[in-house]
């Protein structure tokens, strides 16, 4: 049996334990044998549905690259400051060549995007165009307001897409927003504290111009200040990704 | 000979409590607060009385600043029970404007929580009242008996308490005394949502996780329910995938992150939480043993 398909018995088995059937039971439907429908059990009792699968075979991406503490400490104060003049964040080439002036110390794209990873900051694009097709709430709200205002920014440099949201981190404060340009290119900003109407006015100050921009993680109507700030840009339009449409922080 | 499991020995105990207090007293009357153990305190009723309706009415105590979403299920669950919903507002509160952020959350609670209840239980001279109050919410709650007797007054004394042996509950009472009964007593938050899932009870869906606006206060995530919320200067409200476990006025009540939007998932969440619900509560915050000097003033 593939890992996937004994981690979806796995799941189903913990499925029909909190359904209140027996071991035994569980047992019998999944094909499973009634030790690893208790130990299924005992791992989702401990850690929850995360836990139920088994472990992944073999080293995770980017397991061997560990930057120095000299090398992450500028990347953290690098982030939680302005970025370069006229680039909305920092990209993972511009925190390289921050790296390389401060320390010496060359480190590939990739290895900052990896590092990035490591701590959560990393962000995956939505496919927006890919909703087109799909009937669903996604879909219509994609159809009903993307599209057009896509349709006013043809050129692929001019459609972004971002967000802000909260990092999980051990260690630190952590509100990170995050913006893709074209080929879903990954700027970044973190603070120690939510963004503020000015934090958000200085990402898209940032941006050039025109620039139609696809944003989630943020109630801007309920800010007066951001709302008028808005309403007098005349080559910048904002559209916020509506609550629970599946299109979340990933 | 068939034993119960623990969650039908609850449910046979919370429906001989309810069964006793309809037997003992004049006018009882079930205090609605629309969240889980109401939804828990009512199905049960409705089950301890079929197929008749609960030979009392619902009670709500509004407070003017409970969610919408509240407000939209307590409507609807009163129009597919049937029965009737008695809701009161403090007028003295409306006319003073009473709110947690000008006044504070202990005044606002007192205004229109306590008093209301109390004005609310005089004016339609109940002599008993039920509550969804549970012994592991917090610690004077947990000392408290099922049948939690009051004076005139509505005041609770915790060193005057009847013993509540072996499940044999002492109804007698003075004139203008009253009762609060709990019948949740025993039951923990887990078992709550346990008998949620296998009752397939309707339940607020801010209960559920999901994306809402949210600004921090003091370590809390409050939501920003309506334009009522004063924000910060320059505060934007960040969408957060959130859930409540435990509601109340929304000012008040602080969300917790979570990705549980499933009942199992929820259930799954509560085997490994190790706080309380009411830690989200900013009135249970105030001072020290807050909660049991509001219980002896009156509050439910």
């Amino acid at each position: 049996m593939s890992p996937e398909a004994l981690n979806e018995q796995r799941k189903k088995a913990v499925r029909l334990r909190l359904d209140g059937h027996t071991v035994a039971v569980a047992s019998q439907r999944t094909g499973l044998s009634a030790p690893t429908v208790s130990a299924a059990w005992k791992a989702f009792r401990e850690g929850g549905w995360a836990a139920v699968p088994v472990k992944p075979r073999g080293r995770t991406k980017g397991q061997g690259n560990t930057l120095g503490a000299a090398a992450q400490t500028v990347l953290w104060e690098a982030l939680y400051g302005a970025p370069p003049q006229g680039m909305p964040g920092w990209s993972s080439a511009a925190l390289a060549d921050l790296v390389n002036v401060r320390l010496g110390l060359k480190l590939t794209q990739r290895a900052i995007e990896h590092w990035w990873e490591t701590e959560g900051l990393l962000h995956a694009p939505w496919e927006l165009n890919a909703l087109a097709k799909k009937r669903t709430r996604a879909g219509r709200w994609f159809e009903k307001t993307v599209a057009p205002t896509f349709s006013l920014y043809p050129s692929a440099e001019q459609r972004w897409q971002g967000g802000v949201r909260r990092v999980a981190h051990p260690q630190r404060a952590l509100y990170q927003v995050y913006l893709h340009g074209a080929r879903g290119k990954l700027y970044m900003r973190c603070y120690e504290r939510p963004p503020a109407a000015f934090d958000y006015q200085a990402v898209w100050a940032s941006l050039p111009r025109p620039a139609a921009v696809v944003f989630h993680g943020a109630l801007f109507s309920a800010s007066q200040t951001l709302t008028e700030w808005l309403d007098r840009q005349t080559t910048l339009t904002v559209v916020a990704v509506p609550a629970d449409i599946g299109l979340e922080h990933r | 000979m068939t034993s119960l499991t623990h969650l039908q020995r609850l449910e046979a105990e919370s429906i001989q409590i309810m069964r006793e207090v309809v037997a003992e007293t004049e006018n009882p009357v079930m205090l609605y607060s629309v969240g889980k153990d109401s939804a828990v305190m009512l199905h049960l009723a409705r089950k301890a009385f079929a197929p008749s309706p609960p030979p009392f009415p619902l009670l709500h105590v509004d407070t003017r600043w409970k969610f919408q979403a509240m407000y939209e299920f307590r409507d609807k669950m009163a129009e597919e029970i049937g029965m009737e919903l008695i809701v009161h507002i403090n007028p003295e509160g409306v006319e003073k404007d009473i709110n947690p952020f000008t006044h504070g959350s202990a005044i606002h609670t007192d205004v229109m929580k306590t008093e209301g209840l109390k004005q609310a239980l005089d004016k339609y001279g109940f002599d008993a009242a039920f509550g969804g109050a549970r012994r592991d919410e917090e610690k004077s709650r947990a000392k408290e008996r099922v049948f939690s007797f009051r004076t005139a007054q509505h005041r609770w004394d915790p060193k005057n308490q009847r013993p509540e042996l072996w499940k044999l509950y002492n109804t007698r009472k003075h004139p203008k005394e009253s009762i609060r009964v709990f019948p949740l007593s025993n039951w923990t938050e887990l078992d709550i949502w346990q008998y949620i899932h296998l009752q397939n009870i309707p339940i607020v869906p801010l209960y559920y996780a999901a994306e809402r606006p949210v600004v921090e206060r003091d370590g809390a995530l409050i939501m920003v329910d309506d334009d009522r919320m004063p924000l910060e200067p320059g505060e934007v409200p960040m969408m957060r995938k959130v859930r409540f476990r435990t509601l109340g006025c929304y000012p008040l009540t602080g969300a917790v992150e979570s990705e549980a939007d499933t009942l199992p998932a929820i259930i799954q969440e509560m085997l490994l939480t190790k706080t309380s619900e009411r830690q989200g509560r900013v009135i249970d915050h105030d001072s020290a043993a807050s909660m049991e000097k509001k219980k002896q003033e009156g509050y439910f």
